[in-house]
Parts: C-alpha cells; sequence; structure tokens
C-alpha cells in the first residue's frame, strides 16, 4: 500500500505543471498569433494549413503603416492623461468620502452610505442616453476630456473599499491628533492615508484598468480624431484596416503594449493589492 | 457622544455626493422619465405614454436581444468553475508559480476592446481557428465565426470568458489564502486526501466570495456590449442575431436617434438587473442559514 501513495506524492507536481502549462498555452497563444500576424509581410498568407507562427520573412512594414496612418502617438497621450487624472481624482474624492462615513457620527450617516451603495445596482450602461444628452447638451462637454473624468471619480465600491479599510484605523490614533489640535483634513491626510495605502493602491490599479479599457462612453464623447483615446483609435483602426489584418494586429500591439509594461512592472503589488481588497 | 452640529463631515462628502447626485441619481430618475417620451434630443420629449412598450413587445429585435442578453448568463458558472479550479492550482506552493499567476491575468489587462479585435480575426473565415480546424481535419469548410446564424454569440462568451477568468481567479486566491491553515492541518492528521480537503474546507470556506463572483460577473454578463461591439464589428451578427439588450439600446439611440425608445429598453433591463441582484443576495441568505 504504501508504494503506490509515494509515487503519486512524486508525481503531483508534475501533474500540477501540465496543468498549468496547458492553461498557459491557452492565455498566450492568441497573443503569440497577435504577434506574428503583425510582422508578417504581404506576400505570406495570414492563414496556412497548419497554421505557422514563425512568418517566413519577418517585417516591421505593418507598425510603419499604421503609425504614420493614425496619430497612435496622440492616442496614447490622450489615454495617459485620461487615465492620470481619474486615479488622482477618484483617490482625492473617494478617500474624502470614505472618512466620515468611516470614523465620524452625523446625521443621516447611514442613509448616505446605503443610497451610495445602492448605486452599484444601477450601472451606468443604463442611463447613458440621460448621461449623453446632459453632457452634450447641458455642459457642453463633448470632445472635453472632462466628459470622461468627472463622471468616473466617484465610485461608490471604491468608497465601499476605503471605509472598509478606515474601520480598521485605531479611534486612539485620531484622538491623539484631535488632543494635539490637528485639524480633520490634516487627521485625514497624515493619519488616515498613510494607514490605509494598501486600500489606496488597489483603488488605482482599479480605476486605472477601467479608465484606460474604457471604450463606449469615450467613444460617444469623443467624435474629433485628435480626442480619441487608445481604445476608441483602436476599434475605428478595425473600421479602417478591415482589409489589412497585418496593420491591425500591428495597431493592437501598439495599444497593449503599455498596459503590459506597467503591469509586468506592477504586477507583484498588484495582485497583492487585489487580495488586500477581497480580504479586508 | 451627542456633539453640537458640525458641518464638517457633510463638507467632505461634498464632492461624492455633487457627483453622484449628477451622474448616477439624476440619469437614473431622467431615464424613467425619458422611457414613456418620444425624444430626438433635438427637440423637446413628446410623452407617449406606454407607447414605446407597445412597440417594444412587438419587436423582432427586442426579444432576440432579450434572448440573448438572458443566454449571456451561462457564462457565470462557467467563469466561475474555472476560476475556482485555476484559483486551487495557483495557490500552492510550486516553483514558479508567481509566474503562472501573473500570466493569467494578462487577457485581463489587455481589456477587451484590444482582445476582441484579435478575437474577431481569430474567428474569421481566414483565421486561426479555421485554419487549425482544417488543419486537423476538424472541419471540412471555413466558416466565418463572426457573422453567423447561432455560433457568433459562443464565440463573444468565449471572448468574456478568456479575459474574465484570470480576474476572478485572484479574487479567489485572495479568498483562499483567508482560510486559517490550522484548519487544513487538522484536516491533514485527520488522514484527507487532495480532493475530500478541498470539498470539505476551500469550497465552504469560498462561499462568501463565490456570492459576490456571481452577483459581480452576472450583472457585467447581462450588460455585455464591447465584446458584441468588437466581434461583429458593430454589426450585431448575422440578421442581428447577436444583439444584445445594451447593444440594442446604444443601436437605437445613436445610430437611429430613438432616444425615448432605448430609454424605454433601458427601464426593462433595469428591472431585469435588480431582480437578478435580489436573487442572488436570497440565495446566499439562503445558504448562509443552512
Amino acid at each position: 500500500m504504501t508504494m503506490p501513495i509515494q509515487r503519486t506524492r512524486k508525481l503531483e507536481p508534475v501533474f500540477w505543471y501540465v496543468l498549468l502549462i496547458v492553461a498557459a498555452i491557452f492565455t498566450v497563444l492568441p497573443f503569440v498569433w497577435l504577434l506574428s500576424t503583425s510582422i508578417k509581410s504581404p506576400n505570406e498568407p495570414i492563414a496556412t494549413t497548419p497554421p505557422r507562427f514563425i512568418p517566413l520573412e519577418p517585417t516591421l512594414e505593418n507598425y510603419v503603416k499604421v503609425w504614420n496612418y493614425l496619430p497612435i502617438w496622440r492616442y496614447f497621450l490622450n489615454s495617459v492623461f485620461v487615465s492620470v487624472c481619474v486615479v488622482v481624482g477618484t483617490l482625492v474624492i473617494t478617500s474624502l468620502a470614505a472618512y466620515p462615513l468611516a470614523k465620524m457620527r452625523f446625521k443621516g450617516r447611514d442613509i448616505i452610505f446605503y443610497s451610495l451603495l445602492a448605486t452599484l445596482l444601477v450601472p451606468s450602461e443604463l442611463t447613458l442616453i440621460p448621461s449623453y444628452v446632459m453632457m452634450v447638451r447641458t455642459f457642453e462637454l463633448k470632445n472635453n476630456f472632462l466628459s470622461l473624468i468627472l463622471p468616473n471619480i466617484a465610485g461608490a465600491f471604491d468608497i465601499f473599499l476605503l471605509r472598509q479599510a478606515m474601520r480598521g484605523v485605531p479611534d486612539d490614533l485620531l484622538e491623539a491628533a484631535r488632543i494635539d489640535g490637528a485639524s480633520e483634513v490634516r487627521i485625514w491626510w497624515q493619519v488616515i492615508l498613510p494607514v490605509v495605502r494598501p486600500a489606496l493602491a488597489t483603488v488605482s490599479i482599479f480605476s486605472l484598468v477601467g479608465a484606460w479599457n474604457a471604450f463606449l462612453w469615450p467613444s460617444l464623447m469623443l467624435t474629433e480624431r485628435n480626442m480619441w483615446t487608445l481604445t476608441v483609435g483602436l476599434a475605428r483602426l478595425s473600421g479602417l484596416f478591415f482589409s489589412d489584418f497585418r496593420a491591425l494586429c500591428a495597431g493592437t500591439v501598439i495599444t497593449i503594449l503599455p498596459i503590459l509594461l506597467f503591469f509586468s512592472i506592477m504586477q507583484r503589488n498588484f495582485v497583492g493589492g487585489l487580495a488586500g481588497a477581497v480580504k479586508g | 457622544m451627542s456633539r453640537r452640529f458640525s458641518p464638517t463631515p457633510y463638507l467632505f462628502l461634498a464632492p461624492a455626493l455633487v457627483l453622484t447626485a449628477l451622474f448616477v441619481f439624476y440619469p437614473f430618475f431622467r431615464v424613467i422619465y425619458l422611457g414613456f417620451t418620444e425624444y430626438d434630443i433635438i427637440t423637446d420629449p413628446k410623452w407617449v405614454g406606454l407607447g414605446n412598450f407597445v412597440k417594444m413587445f412587438g419587436e423582432d429585435n427586442f426579444y432576440i436581444s432579450l434572448k440573448n442578453s438572458l443566454l449571456y448568463l451561462i457564462v457565470t458558472p462557467i467563469i466561475i468553475v474555472l476560476a475556482v479550479s485555476l484559483a486551487l492550482v495557483v495557490n500552492r506552493n510550486l516553483v514558479g508559480i508567481s509566474f503562472f499567476r501573473a500570466l493569467y491575468y494578462i487577457p485581463v489587462i489587455t481589456g477587451s476592446i484590444a482582445v476582441g479585435t484579435m478575437w474577431r480575426w481569430m474567428f474569421a473565415s481566414d483565421g486561426l481557428v479555421n485554419s487549425t480546424m482544417l488543419s486537423l481535419g476538424l472541419a471540412t469548410e471555413a466558416v466565418d465565426y463572426t457573422y453567423h446564424e447561432w455560433l457568433t454569440l459562443p464565440v463573444c462568451m468565449l471572448l468574456t470568458v478568456w479575459t474574465g477568468v484570470g480576474y476572478y481567479m485572484v479574487v479567489f486566491v485572495a479568498g483562499l489564502q483567508s482560510i486559517s491553515n490550522e484548519v487544513y492541518e487538522a484536516a491533514l492528521i485527520d488522514g484527507c486526501n487532495n480532493f475530500q480537503k478541498h470539498w470539505y474546507i476551500s469550497l465552504p470556506g469560498l462561499r462568501p466570495v463565490i456570492t459576490f463572483v456571481a452577483i459581480i460577473s452576472s450583472s457585467a454578463a447581462i450588460k455585455v456590449f464591447n465584446e458584441i461591439y468588437v466581434v461583429t464589428g458593430d454589426r450585431g451578427g448575422l440578421l442581428n442575431s447577436a444583439y444584445t439588450m445594451v447593444f440594442y439600446i446604444y443601436k437605437e439611440a445613436f445610430n437611429l436617434s430613438h432616444f425615448g425608445y432605448a430609454s424605454a429598453v433601458a427601464i426593462v433591463l433595469l428591472i431585469i438587473t435588480l431582480t437578478l441582484s435580489i436573487l442572488n443576495l436570497r440565495i446566499s441568505e439562503r445558504g448562509q442559514e443552512a
């Protein structure tokens, strides 16, 4: 009886690695195909039977074509600008709101908290039409980046996450600061925020990914070519290069490269931050 | 602890409340009003009572969208099963496991538009899927999956699953890590095998996280848009066969200027979403009592 058990113990890691590698192939294969198609020359067919992943004559001409045709660099900067504003705005506004909800007693606190939570039940897709009319007609913010920033910096889920984290800050700490004569703003900035830093990291990552990948709303708000973000540009690109798949692949690679780089640098914090969020 | 009135907490809350009122509460009530009007944005809305709803229930596209949006909920159990399994694997202490964990997360951060563009061409008639199937002899002729009677929606779902699993995997890993090690050690002493360990400890321990994921992913599934838009290239599939509710709202409002009618469709979707959330919470409450 002991022999088979020992054998399975030894084989076990092998089994897990096989599983991990199969899942990895499914994850990576489309990207490999994307990259390989983006460097295929026009003479080489995209689809061959069987499929070929290493091009016969690799070329960068597709990248040059996209680069010359569309102001990708401009779109990239637009995306960066909007995303940074959304992240900074979110951090300031949601952490300001979370502080009294977590640590102060005042009239209407529960009503305010629960009505904020209730907004989670109303996804923005459903209120698209009045939001669009208001933005375009009342505020006249079409083709203005404010239209992408303002509606996305007071997320109820972010407020909820930060409130949970702030509840863990010891009251003694706050009382001590108050006795020393610190103002509430100062307590927020110097006592609360440093303690909830992991939660702030999580919130910024969530809002960054959300802002970077947003599509429907930006595509409605940005009609001028120069104002497009990367996602809008890419979706339009797929209309323009409908017949030129190699160029489209090159454009896609350019779009995903920055966020991939960012992720590989931030990778450790990323998964860790999310883990903290769910636990908290 | 009764103190005199202080405006401080309200000042801290003010920016968030103003923005929420402006961009959530106002549009919420406004969309309910607009649903009962005829509205083209240029002229003022005209009250038509239940007219939009009467029209809606006679439209084929409405039924297609409703059916597809409900069908789309299938992705939720698939995502949960795959994400939990993957989480159980990547939560083990193996060499290089953090590399794999990060790898599975890549589709999440690249986003549905970029990935979807790629997806569309993988499933086109001259794409990777067709050439693989043909070379393996699994198909005799190429199929355009992005413009097909009934295959387009499953291709979109596959995209949703593919980009979603990594995200929920991380959520489940976090859930697993909060289960205390002592429980597992006790199980080991009692002679539990690997399967029993997960069946009797990990899964029950993950229950609240599973509810959370079920709510989040099903409410995302019912309002799917990006996948449909990008895979079908704004067309919505052969004879609109891949229309979903949000896609339908988008088409009616922004391509046809039927803003009143589209608002009425949004009201229907709102009711479905709310019902779904309440159902999810009820089921999880019952689960906790048991």
